[in-house]
């Protein structure tokens, strides 16, 4: 099967890219077989990505079992992820035109993650720790349901104010019904929130049992000044605020309310992830940890070739 | 083949005599044995609807269907009233321009609301009746029939049906269903029962609605409504408590001024909660005061704002109306064809056999003639007298497949006069 190890990330970016394209021609004209090319593009786009993502760079799984690699990778596995939804999403809602809010936020995640490139490798040493795989894939599905939730959110503020202004619905951009999006976006609240804890808790786990024996007999301490931590509490209190507030505020999950808090949401997601990657989290930090972690055999030198090439 | 509607309809005639000629489906088979018993060579379809009531007769033989005037005077004797009364606003097609505009009408081009789905059920109805009247009536079936598929065409590959256009299919089928994802689970509130509320209700009982209560000042009225669509009559003076627990609210109320005004609304709204509320305010005047629809998680939709809806699908259907027009010339052109292709092919089955008797007859004389001659040579010259035949006989029946019905009808009398061919 060598011709899988040929599949690039041009060609589910380019996969993608067409079925945004397609998504935009949906508001100008009607072709019958259009939605089976748009699905079927996603589709090939989506087995493509998986397969980058399991072969070409050993980004989702390394020797010892889960590992997300670097911020490249992170960012492939999010994008992954809101590919998968957007067939699901195509699927129950096949008239509306919600891909045109999802699809930029993929090709986004991808271009974000080419840009990061492969330099940010993750510690495979701290990666090998269970802690670190129920960290990672807590966060990275957590991240992407938040960001689904987003597009949910920002989809509901569309619809719900074309309602009020009475603006005529275009038979070429129909969106979800507002039920269906007030639910999406309170189930990926909750949803979110709950994944969120579980990747702080092991976040906590982690830094516990890499202290020193001595930092341990002495009690052991979570380093709330790093920026990591208090802003992963910040989002983690939020989420769960939120949640709270909901549930025992009727007003603030009705309707547009929740869609301000989805938004809200995925905003404090992105402030946090880039306090994130500002500090260093989880990264190789000196030069000479980076050049160990490129000679690891799974990440392949024509993978670093290929990133190098999109980088250019 | 001989057809021709004629009728009146709301292009051109008054409501008078639309009324004065309109049929109930009780009085089409009494009209259709009398007009069967006056004009026995010729078949007839009655199509009846609130907007039109068409006539149309068809006849294989020339001269065999009635003329206007005398269809006319039948009908006018049928229907009790003067011939001259209706006269000039009975309006006459033949031949293809009847076809055309029975396509037209079974494909709902022709309607008051173009693009109405009723139209087409009411043709088939007809056409059944028809049917039943007299079993035999080929040419009746083979144009209604065809009217019936051109419609489904028109239907599938235009989107001339596809906007509505009535308020409360807009209210209930395009806009309810922005905002609910389904209307099963809904709590449904009606307040009056007149006609609006009616209909509107009809609509969300058709897209699933199920828990509806209707409120009105005349309980009789709500009373007789709930019955008919089983729902629950509720207490006016519990409006307050109603509005609070609904989803959607048809208002179509006959008061003077707004019911709901916006202190009314204030504690409805403490109670609700902010959960979203559809309110369709059919009225006129309004029953809800417009400052209400300012609320968060509030659609108001007034009358008028419906009623743009409509005329904004109605000039959507219209723009649909060149390619439907061009979809019935098309077919118009591949019926008449089919028909010249039916008439045409006994004449051109009685000309070949005709020219094989003759062409039989001369080679039987030569090969008696003929001495010596062997098998081989036999063949040659019998293949020789066919291919002879054949290229005689291939120009003119070319010219009757190639050229147009209206043509290749006259070739055809013409090809029977000069071979002396029969019917």
């Amino acid at each position: 099967m060598n011709w899988l190890q040929n599949i690039s990330i041009t060609c589910f970016a380019a996969s993608y890219a067409v079925v945004f394209a397609l998504e935009i021609s949906r508001i100008f004209f009607d072709v019958s077989f259009r939605k089976y090319v748009r699905v079927g593009f996603a589709a090939a786009g989506l087995f493509a990505h998986s397969v980058f993502l399991v072969l070409q760079g050993k980004l989702v799984l390394g020797s010892n079992g889960l590992w997300l690699g670097s911020w490249f990778g992170w960012c492939l596995a999010t994008a992954w992820i809101l590919a998968f939804a957007y067939i699901w999403i195509s699927a129950r809602q096949p008239k509306s035109v919600i891909g045109l809010f999802l699809i930029p936020l993929i090709l986004g995640l991808i271009g974000l993650g080419v840009g990061f490139g492969t330099e940010n490798q993750f510690n495979s040493i701290k990666a090998k720790s269970i802690w670190n795989m129920v960290h990672g894939f807590a966060l990275l599905l957590g991240t992407a349901i938040v960001a689904l939730g987003f597009v949910f959110g920002v989809v509901y503020v569309v619809q719900s104010r074309r309602l009020k202004h009475k603006s005529p619905q275009s038979k070429h951009f129909r969106l979800p019904s507002l039920e269906w999006l007030q639910k999406s976006s309170e189930y990926s609240l909750v949803i979110s929130t709950f994944l969120l804890a579980i990747g702080l808790v092991s976040g906590i786990a982690i830094n516990w049992t890499n202290q020193t024996d001595d930092a341990l007999s002495g009690g052991g301490t979570i380093a709330w000044s790093n920026p990591v931590i208090w802003s992963s509490g910040i989002l983690f209190s939020w989420l769960l605020l939120v949640s709270v507030f909901s549930f025992c505020y009727q007003p603030s999950r009705q309707g547009r309310k929740v869609a301000y808090l989805v938004i809200a949401s995925f905003l404090f997601l992105v402030l946090e992830l880039a306090i994130v990657w500002w500090v260093g989290h989880a990264t190789a930090s000196s030069k000479s940890e980076v050049a160990q972690y490129s000679k690891i055999p799974s990440i392949s030198k024509e993978f670093h070739n290929e990133v190098g090439r999109l980088r250019i | 083949m001989n057809l021709q509607v004629i009728g009146c309809s709301h292009h051109q005639s008054s409501v008078a005599t639309r009324e004065q000629l309109a049929f109930t489906e009780q009085q089409i088979k009494p009209f259709l044995d009398n007009y069967y018993s006056k004009f026995p060579n010729s078949e007839v379809v009655l199509l009846s609807t609130c907007n039109r009531t068409e006539f149309y007769t068809a006849a294989n033989k020339p001269n065999s269907v009635p003329g206007k005037s005398e269809l006319i005077e039948f009908i006018a004797e049928q229907r009790g009233i003067a011939a001259t009364d209706i006269n000039s606003e009975i309006f006459i097609h033949q031949d293809r321009q009847a076809v055309e505009h029975l396509f037209s009408v079974a494909s709902s081009l022709d309607s008051m609301v173009v693009g109405e789905a009723q139209i087409l059920s009411q043709v088939k109805q007809a056409y059944k009746l028809a049917v039943e009247t007299n079993q035999t009536a080929a040419l009746i079936h083979r144009v209604f029939q065809s009217a019936i598929r051109v419609a489904r065409r028109i239907s599938n590959e235009t989107e001339i049906h596809t906007n509505r256009v009535s308020v409360p299919s807009v209210a209930i089928g395009v806009l309810a269903k922005q905002i609910f994802e389904r209307l099963d689970n809904k709590k449904i509130l009606i307040l009056g029962a007149g006609e609006m509320a009616e209909e509107t209700l009809r609509y969300a009982i058709q897209e699933g609605g199920k828990d509806f209560t209707i409120i009105n000042r005349s309980i009789e009225n709500a009373k007789q409504l709930a019955m008919k669509f089983d729902g629950r009559v509720g207490d006016w003076n519990e409006l307050e408590k109603e509005l609070a627990t609904a989803d959607l609210v048809i208002s179509a109320t006959g008061a003077t001024k707004a019911v709901v005004n916006s202190e009314l609304f204030d504690r409805v709204e403490e109670i609700r909660k902010q959960k979203p509320i559809f309110i369709l305010d059919l009225a006129v005047p309004r029953d809800f005061e417009n400052s209400i629809s300012d609320r968060l998680n509030v659609y108001l939709y007034t009358l008028d704002d419906l009623q743009k809806e409509c005329e904004r699908n109605r000039q959507s259907r219209q723009s649909h109306y060149p390619k439907a027009r061009k979809i019935i010339n098309h077919e118009a052109d591949l019926f008449f064809n089919e028909i010249q292709r039916r008439s045409s092919g006994s004449t051109i089955a009685q000309l070949k056999r005709q020219a094989d008797n003759a062409k039989q007859l001369e080679l039987d004389r030569l090969m008696n003639r003929l001495e010596g001659v062997s098998e081989k040579q036999k063949s040659e010259i019998e293949q020789s007298f066919n291919r002879l035949v054949n290229k005689i006989l291939h120009p003119p029946l070319k010219s009757l497949q190639t050229e147009s019905p209206q043509v290749s009808g006259g070739l055809l009398e013409a090809l029977k006069k000069l071979f002396q061919l029969g019917d």
